[in-house]
């Protein structure tokens, strides 16, 4: 088995920067998540693949929290569109966990199918590799099997890397993008026996079976108001989730150009839903709190067959008012309805 | 703690049995033992689930704004810095005090949940050792200023040494220097507007944030768009900020919200004062940047 060697892990990196921008999971100040390798300064950052994940989710890299999409200028009556800002630099994320990367998945269901495909994401998804770090040492907060996720053996990798213990890797490629990498930096591997950890069990479950089918009955299901009065209805959980996609289009301009952007958006904010007339249909925060679980649970299940949820744990760390998605699928399953 | 948490559970109790409160706002235990959380009984019944810890940390009167347009009678757990928030809410003319029933607690220092769930997480590299909550650190008033009954025993201020040290630093900064240090801070907030949104003093019904006709901060992620978004947030706290932390203690980039606030709270100590926000509740009367008089100072404008 091809082994990357703790005192490699670096040249590795190194080496496959010199022809992608590579995204790292590090510790920056009082910050974690995926860093481009162009701004690791060794004084102030700590490489983290031997922890279990970073905060800020990679999902920003094929879908920026901001992304310019065209400039145009005016002239008279007339506009021209002058630029498009499509990005399609080579990248690779190096160490995402499966979670995130079946929330990548997720996201390609969303801009590739359903007869629509968005080109500013095709641009960044496509020119993008995937370097997962299989997980064997499930967190306090992980619930991702419970969610239909493989901890250690993800679909969709490109390679695949292992903890062998003392910071040595096993490397597998598994995808003809995973090949084409492996070959940069193939001098720096080294051929030996490696036996693969096993998998340790996990500390939180939960049933998500039938959840999808008995919310359909649960839309005045009185819990939703009592598990929503904690909640502040900020953005936290929504912005720190891999899997959370909604975004708004907006407009800047000065003088005669501008450009419009694309933005995250939240569905916990009452402008999310605001619309032109004046009329609001999720006017309540316990409507708002009520749309982003059925979003998840619900409706993404019955348009593409999964949920909207990889059981990556960190909306349930992140809360500062300590709502958590488990509980909520626990109530959904001891409602009565 | 556990004497504290059976007073208040008998004082609830009671209330909802003589029928003098709809809901009573407190604090449930939730899956971990660090994780205290905001709850909301409703009967004597769900009283018994009611608990005060060194995690009840979160500044309830927020919540309170939740009912500001019913007509319910709330009893409400109030630790120094929250009972401020009920000031900040009664001088805003967002509650009346009949509709409230107020517990003060007397504060030993809280523990933040959220220090101690990062701690577990495995999503940072190195641990807090000790959980006390940062915003305890520079707490002046630990006492409740507003209640019906006082639970626990009165408590020294914790915050030790100078006041708006932090601050003073910021300010003996260059321009230079101090444009650079907030842009680096500001840059990666996320405008998830957790800060805003634990606030008690961001009490406006539409917030400027959301105004979409016209838009009055941009919605970019960015630097520019960021700075924007602090001043404004920051400078509509002038004179109102509590000091109850929350908002820096909900960011999850950690950003040095207190720095701002405390920098205004400073200013207008000094400018306006001896003043600060929330401290007693007198009806009818006017703080300081909700009245004009002739003689206010403005050399810094
Ligand atoms: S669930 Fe928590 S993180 Fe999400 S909006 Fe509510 S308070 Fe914020
Ligand atoms: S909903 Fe929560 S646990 Fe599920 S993917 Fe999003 S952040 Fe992770
Ligand atoms: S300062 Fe922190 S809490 Fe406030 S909007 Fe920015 S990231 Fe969110
Ligand atoms: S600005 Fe921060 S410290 Fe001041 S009242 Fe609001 S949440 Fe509390």
């Amino acid at each position: 088995m091809k082994v990357m060697k703790k005192a490699k892990v670096e040249k590795v990196i190194e080496a496959l920067a010199k022809e992608h921008d590579v995204y790292v999971p590090i510790q920056r100040g009082a910050q974690t998540g995926f860093f481009s390798y162009r701004t690791y300064n060794e004084d102030y950052d700590d490489i983290m693949l031997d922890t279990l994940n970073v905060y800020q989710p990679p999902k920003s890299i094929v879908f920026p929290q901001t992304e310019k999409m065209y400039g145009f200028k005016s002239e008279g009556q007339k506009i021209n569109i002058d630029q498009v800002f499509e990005e399609s630099e080579p990248k690779i994320i190096f160490g995402l966990r499966s979670c995130d990367l079946k929330a990548i998945d997720y996201l390609d269901e969303l801009f590739f199918t359903k007869s629509y495909e968005d080109e500013f994401y095709r641009a960044r998804r496509k020119s993008t590799v995937m370097i997962v770090n299989a997980c064997y040492n499930p967190g306090t907060s992980c619930f991702c099997d419970s969610m239909g996720v493989s901890p250690n053996e993800p679909e969709n990798a490109d390679v695949l890397i292992h903890d062998i213990g003392e910071g040595d890797f096993a490397w597998e490629a598994k995808s003809d993008k995973g090949e084409a990498v492996t070959e940069l930096i193939k001098d720096l591997l080294e051929e030996q026996e490696a036996t693969l950890p096993t998998l340790k069990n996990f500390k939180r479950k939960v049933d998500y079976e039938g959840v999808a089918e008995k919310l359909k009955d649960m839309f005045d299901h009185p819990m939703w108001e009592d598990m929503s009065y904690p909640c502040h209805n900020c953005g936290i959980c929504t912005y720190m989730c891999p899997t959370c996609y909604c975004f708004d289009i907006q407009v800047k301009t000065a003088g005669e150009e501008g450009y419009r952007f694309r933005c995250w958006d939240s569905c916990m904010y009452r402008e999310y839903s605001q619309m032109a007339g004046g009329h609001n249909p999720r006017e309540l925060d316990k409507e708002r709190f009520r749309n982003r679980f059925l979003h998840k649970l619900q409706f993404f299940q019955e348009r593409y067959g999964e949920p909207l949820c990889t059981g990556c744990g960190r909306c349930i760390v992140v809360c500062p008012a300590g709502v958590s998605i488990i509980k909520v699928i626990e109530k959904v399953k001891e409602a009565d309805v | 703690m556990r004497e504290i948490t059976n007073q208040i559970k008998d004082i609830a109790r009671k209330l909802f049995e003589e029928k003098k409160i709809d809901m009573f706002l407190a604090w449930e235990k939730s899956e971990f033992d660090f994780q205290s959380m905001p709850f909301f009984a409703r009967s004597a019944e769900e009283v018994e689930k009611i608990i005060f810890d060194e995690f009840s940390v979160h500044n309830l009167s927020n919540a309170l704004l939740r009912f500001r347009d019913g007509k319910q009678r709330i009893g409400i757990v109030v630790k120094g810095c929250d009972s401020r928030g009920i000031v900040r809410l009664l001088e805003d003319h967002q509650f009346t005090r009949d509709r409230l029933y107020i517990v003060g607690v007397c504060c030993p220092g809280m523990k933040d949940p959220l220090k101690a769930f990062r701690n577990e997480s495995g999503f940072e590299k190195t641990a807090n050792a000790d959980l006390e909550a940062d915003k305890c650190n520079d707490c002046i008033q630990p006492n409740p200023v507003i209640y019906d009954v006082l639970l626990g025993e009165e408590q020294p201020p914790r915050m030790q040494g100078e006041r708006f040290k932090k601050v003073k630093e910021i300010e003996a900064m260059t321009p230079d220097e101090r444009y650079a240090f907030f842009e680096d801070k500001l840059s990666t907030c996320i405008r998830c507007y957790a800060c805003r949104q634990a606030c008690v003093a961001c009490n406006c019904r539409t917030c400027i944030f959301d105004e979409s006709r016209p838009q009055w901060v941009g919605r970019e992620a960015n630097t520019s768009d960021n700075m924007m978004y602090h001043i404004i947030r920051a400078s509509h706290m002038t004179g109102r900020c509590i000091e109850c932390g929350e908002c820096e203690r909900v960011c999850p980039v950690h950003i040095p919200l207190m720095l701002l606030n405390q920098k205004l709270i400073k200013d207008v100590d000094s400018f306006f004062g001896p003043f600060d926000a929330g401290l007693k509740y007198e009806e009818g009367a006017k703080p300081p940047l909700s009245q004009y008089r002739e003689n206010d100072p403005d050399d810094f404008l």
